[in-house]
This record gives C-alpha cells, sequence and structure tokens, in this order.
C-alpha cells in the first residue's frame, strides 16, 4: 500500500478514536453537571485535561465552590473541548482531522463509511456550544460518540480486509492504548490532588469504559480503586481495556507486514511486544502503577514513532543526477 | 400546468420541445412525467438529488475562496434526454476528431509533414506556448498521444458544433457519474421505462484503455493516478476515478524515478509503477524538463517516459492540439490525415493573428466572444452582447498589444433545455462533454457531462463561473 495512504488512514483512526474518547469523558461530565457538587465538577475537567496533557486555553481549572461560577467554568471549558477550533484536542477539530484524513483517502474507504462520516461531519460543522448547552449537552455528546461508534460498526461491515483496514485499526489501537493510559494517569493525580476519595469519580471512570456493569458482576459492589484500575487494564474482555487495545495493536502490526527495512521492523515488533508485557505480565501486583502507567504511555510514543518510520517516513535513496538523467537536445 | 409559462423562443434550439411546441418524440415521456407531477414532488426530487450530492461530499474547489474549499456543484434534477440515432452521429464525428488530433500530435513532435505540406503555418505552432520542444521525437505508447478526450459540445439551430477539445487532464466525467447515480433514484420509474443507455461502466473502460497502453511486457500493470493534491480543484474527480480503475492515488512526493524507471513508496518499499494517469498540468509534471521549481511532479518522469518504462496519459505536449488558435485547423487536420470530411463542425473562428481578423473582431466587438487562446474555465472571455462599453474598451486594448493571444467566434445561441429554478421549470443554456478514450481502440460510453448555465439569459456554463450540471440521458433505439 502507497505509504502516504497508510499514514492517512492511519492516522484517520487515531483522529476519530481521540474524538469518541473525548466525546464519551465530556458525556460525563456534562451528566455530572445536573447534580454533582462543584468539587466532583472540578475533578472532572482535572481528569481530562490531565488525560489530554493540555491546560485550557479559555476558562480556569480552579477550584470555586460557587455553584454559578462552577457553571460558567464548565461553559468555557467544555466549549475549549467540544468545538473550540484552534484547539487540536477538541472534538471538532479531531473530527475535521478525521474526516479530512478520510476525504483524502476515500478511494481505500468504502462510499457508506465515508457518507456516514461526511454525514456527521456536516451536522458537527455548523453547531456552536450555545446550541447544545441550553437543553441536553450529554445528549449531543452521547450521540456524537454514538456515530463513531456506528461508523466504526459500518466499518467493520463494509471495508474489505487489506491493509487499508489494517492501518485504520492500528492507528486507532494505538490511540486508545496512549489515550488510555493517559486518562488512568489522570484519574490517579486528580484523586490524589483533590484529596476526598469519592466513589462518584471512580464509577465515572468505569462507566467511560463502558465497564461499570462488568465491575458489578465481577466485584462487590464496593467501589476499590485497584480492583477497577485491575479490570480496566488487564480485562480481556472489556472491549476498551488496555490490555485488549495492546492485543488488537500487536494483531495489526502483525496483519500490515513487514516495512522495506528488515531492522526497523524488527524494532518496532519488539516495542510492540514491550508495550504488550509491562499490560499483561509487569501490570498484576505492580504497587507502583502511576510509574508504570507513564511506562505504557511512552512505549506506546515511542512504538508510533517506529511505526511511522517503519511504514510512511522511511529514508529510500535519493536517485543522482546521473541516474536520473534529461533530455539530449 | 408546468410548462404554461415556459419561454419557448425559436431562434434558439430546445432539447425538448420542437419549434412547434410539442415535445420532442424521445422527450415524451420525461415530458409527461413533469407535467403531471406536483409541485411538492418536483421540489422533492430537486431536493434530493441536491442532498445526495452533499451527503456525499461530491464537491470541487474554487480557487481565491478562502471561506469556502469545497462546494458542492449545483445539479439540477431534470434530465436532457437524446435519441439513439443522433447519439451515433455524435459518436462517429468524436471518434473521427480525436482520431485526427492523435494523428496530428504524432506528427507535429516529429516530421511535422502538415506544416511543410503547408496545411498549418509554422509560426502558429511555433508561437503557441502548449507547444513543447521537449516532446520532439518522443513516441506516445503505441502511438497513442491523447488516451482521454473531453470534447465540449454546443447545439444550434444549424446543428451540433465543436467547441473546444479538451486534450491534457480534462475533469467532469466523475459528476457525469455521480449526477446519473443520484437523478437515476430520483426518477425511478421514469428512468425504467425511458430505457436510458448505461454509461456505469465508464471505469472499467477507463482501466481498460490505460492497461492496453501499458509498456510492452507489463500483463498486469501498476496504474497510479497522478494529482497535484486534495487543495486541487478536481481532487473530488482524482480520488473518484482511481477508486474506478484500482490504481493508487500519488502525489509527485510519492513517486520517484531510479535507472529510468519510476517507482511509488509503499509500505514494503518501493514498487515500480507503469501507468501513470497524471492529472498534472505539464507544466508542473517534471522540474528537470519544465518548470524547475514545480513541488507536485516527479523530476526524471519524461526521462522514464521517453525510454518506454512507464506511460504517462495523456502525454505531455498534447495541449498544443486544443488551443484556441490550433483549434481552427481541426477540420483541415481530418481532412488532411483521414482524407474525409469532417463530421462535427467547427464553430467558425476568427485567429487574431491575422490582421483581416483583428480588424473583423475589433469592428465587432459587441457581437463576438473574444477569447485569449491560452486561457480555459471561462476566464480571459469576453462576451460582446453582454459586455458593457468599458469592458469592449479594455478588450480592444489588449487584442491591439498581442493579437495572437486571442481569438474570437460569432455567440452562439446555444441550446436551452428545462431546468428546475426554484419552485418552476425554466429554460437554461446547456452544452455537452462526451469523453473519449482510446487505447488499441477508441471507446465512449452514451453520456456526457451536461453543464448548465443557471443564470438567466448566461451562456457561461462553467462550474467555477455559476454553471451546474444535469444528467444526460441517451435512449435505446
Amino acid at each position: 500500500m502507497l505509504s502516504r495512504s497508510a499514514a492517512g488512514l492511519y492516522w484517520m483512526g487515531r483522529y476519530l478514536e481521540r474524538a469518541g474518547h473525548l466525546c464519551r469523558l465530556l458525556k460525563q461530565q456534562a451528566e455530572s453537571l445536573v447534580d454533582s457538587p462543584p468539587r466532583d465538577i472540578y475533578f472532572g475537567w482535572h481528569r481530562i485535561y490531565g488525560a489530554l496533557q493540555r491546560g485550557p486555553q479559555t476558562g480556569t481549572l480552579e477550584f470555586d465552590n460557587d455553584d454559578l461560577f462552577t457553571i460558567v467554568d464548565s461553559f468555557t471549558l467544555a466549549d475549549d473541548l467540544t468545538f473550540e477550533p484552534t484547539n487540536p484536542d477538541s472534538v471538532r477539530s479531531c473530527f475535521a482531522e478525521g474526516r479530512e484524513n478520510a476525504r483524502q483517502m476515500r478511494h481505500h474507504i468504502s462510499a457508506e463509511m465515508w457518507t456516514y462520516l461526511n454525514r456527521s461531519h456536516l451536522r458537527l460543522q455548523n453547531l456552536e456550544i450555545g446550541d447544545i448547552w441550553v437543553r441536553s449537552p450529554e445528549n449531543f455528546y452521547a450521540e456524537t460518540a454514538a456515530e463513531i461508534d456506528t461508523f466504526r460498526g459500518v466499518t467493520a461491515t463494509t471495508l474489505y480486509r487489506d491493509n487499508a483496514w489494517h492501518f485504520l485499526q492500528l492507528g486507532g489501537h494505538v490511540e486508545r492504548t496512549q489515550l488510555s493510559a493517559s486518562l488512568l494517569i489522570a484519574q490517579i493525580t486528580a484523586v490524589r490532588l483533590f484529596e476526598v476519595p469519592a466513589d462518584a469519580y471512580w464509577t465515572s471512570l468505569l462507566r467511560h469504559y463502558y465497564a461499570f456493569e462488568a465491575y458489578n458482576r465481577a466485584s462487590s459492589t464496593a467501589i476499590e480503586p485497584d480492583r477497577i484500575l485491575d479490570l480496566l487494564v488487564t480485562n480481556s474482555q472489556l472491549p476498551d481495556s488496555l490490555s485488549l487495545s495492546v492485543e488488537g495493536l500487536c494483531h495489526e502490526l502483525e496483519a500490515v507486514g513487514r516495512g522495506p527495512d528488515e531492522r526497523s521492523t524488527e524494532r518496532t515488533r519488539r516495542q510492540a511486544e514491550l508495550v504488550r508485557r509491562l499490560v499483561g505480565d509487569e501490570w498484576p501486583g505492580n504497587a507502583a502503577r502511576r510509574a508504570l502507567l507513564r511506562d505504557i504511555r511512552n512505549a506506546c510514543r515511542r512504538l508510533h514513532r517506529f511505526v511511522t518510520e517503519t511504514y510512511f517516513d522511511y529514508p529510500v535513496e535519493v536517485p543522482s543526477e546521473r541516474k536520473v538523467g534529461g533530455f539530449d537536445q | 400546468m408546468k410548462f404554461d409559462s415556459y419561454d419557448l423562443n425559436p431562434s434558439i434550439y430546445d432539447e425538448m420541445f420542437g419549434s412547434d411546441g410539442s415535445p420532442r418524440p424521445h422527450s415524451t415521456n420525461l415530458y409527461e412525467t413533469l407535467d403531471n407531477l406536483t409541485p411538492a414532488e418536483l421540489g422533492a426530487i430537486g431536493d434530493w438529488v441536491t442532498r445526495s450530492f452533499t451527503n456525499e461530499g461530491i464537491t470541487f474547489t474554487v480557487y481565491g475562496d478562502d471561506e469556502e474549499t469545497e462546494r458542492i456543484i449545483p445539479i439540477d434534477s431534470i434530465p436532457r434526454v437524446m435519441s439513439a440515432g443522433e447519439w451515433a452521429g455524435l459518436k462517429a464525428g468524436l471518434v473521427q476528431r480525436l482520431t485526427a488530433l492523435n494523428r496530428f500530435l504524432a506528427d507535429i513532435y516529429s516530421e511535422a509533414r502538415i506544416i511543410t505540406d503547408g496545411v498549418i503555418p509554422a509560426d502558429m505552432i511555433r508561437d503557441c506556448p502548449q507547444y513543447r520542444l521537449e516532446m520532439r521525437g518522443f513516441r506516445a505508447p503505441r502511438g497513442v498521444w491523447v488516451a482521454i478526450c473531453g470534447t465540449d459540445l454546443v447545439r444550434t439551430n444549424d446543428g451540433f458544433k465543436v467547441l473546444e477539445d479538451n486534450l491534457r487532464v480534462p475533469s467532469g466525467v466523475s459528476y457525469m457519474l455521480a449526477i446519473r447515480k443520484a437523478t437515476k433514484s430520483a426518477h425511478r420509474l421514469l428512468y425504467r421505462r425511458s430505457r436510458v443507455r448505461d454509461i456505469e461502466y465508464y471505469g472499467l473502460l477507463l482501466a481498460e484503455t490505460l492497461r492496453e497502453l501499458a509498456p510492452d511486457g507489463r500483463s498486469d500493470p501498476t496504474m497510479a493516478l497522478l494529482t497535484p493534491g486534495t487543495y486541487n480543484s478536481a481532487f473530488y474527480e482524482h480520488m473518484f476515478l482511481a477508486r474506478q480503475i484500482g490504481a493508487d492515488l500519488v502525489e509527485g512526493r510519492d513517486l520517484l524515478v531510479e535507472d529510468g524507471y519510476v517507482y511509488m513508496r509503499t509500505t514494503s518499499g518501493l514498487k515500480r509503477v507503469d501507468v501513470i494517469y497524471r492529472r498534472v498540468d505539464d507544466d508542473f509534471l517534471d522540474p528537470l524538463v519544465f518548470r524547475p521549481d514545480s513541488l507536485l511532479g516527479v523530476p526524471g518522469l519524461l526521462h522514464a517516459a521517453r525510454l518506454g518504462n512507464v506511460s504517462v496519459i495523456n502525454a505531455p505536449g498534447t495541449g498544443v492540439a486544443d488551443d484556441k488558435s490550433v483549434y481552427a485547423f481541426v477540420p483541415d487536420m481530418i481532412r488532411y490525415y483521414l482524407g474525409a470530411e469532417p463530421l462535427l463542425d467547427n464553430v467558425e473562428t476568427y485567429l487574431c493573428r491575422r490582421p483581416e481578423d483583428l480588424e473583423y473582431t475589433l469592428d465587432n466587438l459587441d457581437k463576438l466572444v473574444v477569447k485569449r487562446v491560452g486561457e480555459s474555465g471561462g476566464y480571459g472571455m469576453l462576451i460582446g452582447p453582454a459586455s458593457t462599453p468599458a469592458e469592449r474598451n479594455e478588450f480592444a486594448a489588449s487584442l491591439r498589444a498581442d493579437p495572437a493571444d486571442y481569438i474570437s467566434q460569432p455567440t452562439l445561441a446555444l441550446s436551452r433545455s428545462p431546468c428546475l429554478i426554484e419552485d418552476r421549470i425554466e429554460p437554461r443554456h446547456v452544452d455537452l462533454r462526451p469523453f473519449i478514450l482510446t487505447g488499441r481502440k477508441t471507446r465512449i460510453v452514451p453520456g456526457a457531462f451536461c453543464r448548465i448555465a443557471l443564470r438567466r439569459g448566461s451562456l457561461v456554463v462553467n462550474s467555477s463561473q455559476g454553471g451546474g450540471g444535469k444528467d444526460f440521458w441517451v435512449l435505446e433505439d
């Protein structure tokens, strides 16, 4: 497959994964605005921005116990994370980037995928925070997240299983692994920052991962942070667990085949194995969980770099003038 | 009744109605269907067609329009209809014309017999900016310089005429196919009843044509469509066609030339490319040969093509044959190379490089259409009857300063076809761009991109100038 096409599909997978992830976080956050105390709401904003590893472009994360200020701040922060075009991590920006990559790679994806994605894009394009805020912002985020999930379904149903599929999936898995590790780090950090332990901090995390019912089935109903982290990291049946994301990543890397350079291919595969080992072998029983999550995130970032160097931007011998030649005139 | 206030003007050919005001035989079905629709049904059909283009993101780009880079081409939901017999006549004329043009290109870049025999003046070719000295001695694959041609046809009360031949990177075929898909779905019963000839196999014909032109010994050639990139006005079409023919959509930066062969960079290493359907202008194709500052092309591409290791389609240098001055000589080319009379007429053309033609043009600026030879897309043009005195003065000054840069033609009363304008059916001027493919043989699907001038009275059909498109149905016998 053409390297630039593979890169476009890989990034399409990454951006749409990011948009979906953020929508789900914002849905939790918008729900908390209905009935949670200001402290929990600020906790939520800290967790989101911590997961993105950035601060807000506008608005503040500084805790204010006043209800009105909390809502006003939340309006500004939600706008920053949802529609702000200059914020590269906003839902609109991620969606637009994902859609732009899809537009450029339309010849590799199915017509159904494109039409579905384009319709969602047209819906998002003209919305502003005021349009969603007054009635039910959580519905907007839920709908948008569901559209991205549906898009995944359309993809699974219609896309031929060639390298277009594999690079698209690889991008999604790399992004999900990185985002998951970041979110869990942000969760631990925010819990420490806000000192007062609250079950709500952890149940909203479970809901973000669609893991609330699974946790209740596997555990007592008591909220135990370590058990929650174990579930989200190592469970091999939870669709968004770190473990399953890493398995997907390794599988897709195998499926895309070898790059042009043997050593580079091996290096990339070894790096994927390292991520798998960190999640699979080193996690259970490890007390320094935050440090290990950082290792996972960093290893995943390196993996992204190696994928890029192996398949997209590998060095090619530039033809010399002698070889290229010109015309005899 | 939908057509009660329809403006029939006897001096302008109407595609649906004869001079007595009754529907032409091949349009009867369409007429009756439209006439029986309620305004709401008619509007719903129009909305459906537009919405399907919006949802599918079928766009073009208008340069210099910062606010809206992707624009949906306006589509009219009422098809233009033609009988099988009339189409057969057009097809024969189009094949004849392209055959002669290919012979002309092979000749002009080798022995140039047509010049030595005095059919075309040497300075006409020498002064043409699209004549590429660099292509002299080049042997096009299977002798085919132009494999993909889009010929613009207009109809007047005197019959069809060729307005221009697009021989470099003709565009619009994706709209032809996308409009068909939307219109067919909007007029399901009418479509079935009318027995419209299929055009949807165009992609297969194009792929077959390109494969036939692959270098010798490459029976399963790797094909690529070379695009200037996502900001090009026709990017949607490039993507669409790459998909139709199963080719990779490449940019110049994806390709490199080594040892006289072209390779593309893939995830598993370099892969040889055999056929390049280029949608990049000559100037930008190879910085070692044409514009050295081009970032869109591939250094060494022409060298590889000269060696016969890659087929570049259409060949560089074909623009000399669709130059607006050279156009005037196409009927002579047909007589010279094929020994036959042209089956399709040209529009009468005055070459302002000739003093008598210049004088005539200057004296009749208010009646003529004046065009710059190097411009396209409806730019650099004066439509005399619609111009102001100031515009005519400005053009007159330009004509005097550089007469060789202009041609003029009589203002044609282009035929009109019924269009849905808001909630009424009104006539609008139309043209027709069929696409002709030449590999080992010449093929044409029975269809065309029918362009419409959406503004009342306007003759400009270009999409960049407010034009739109509609489906064009050729009926079975």
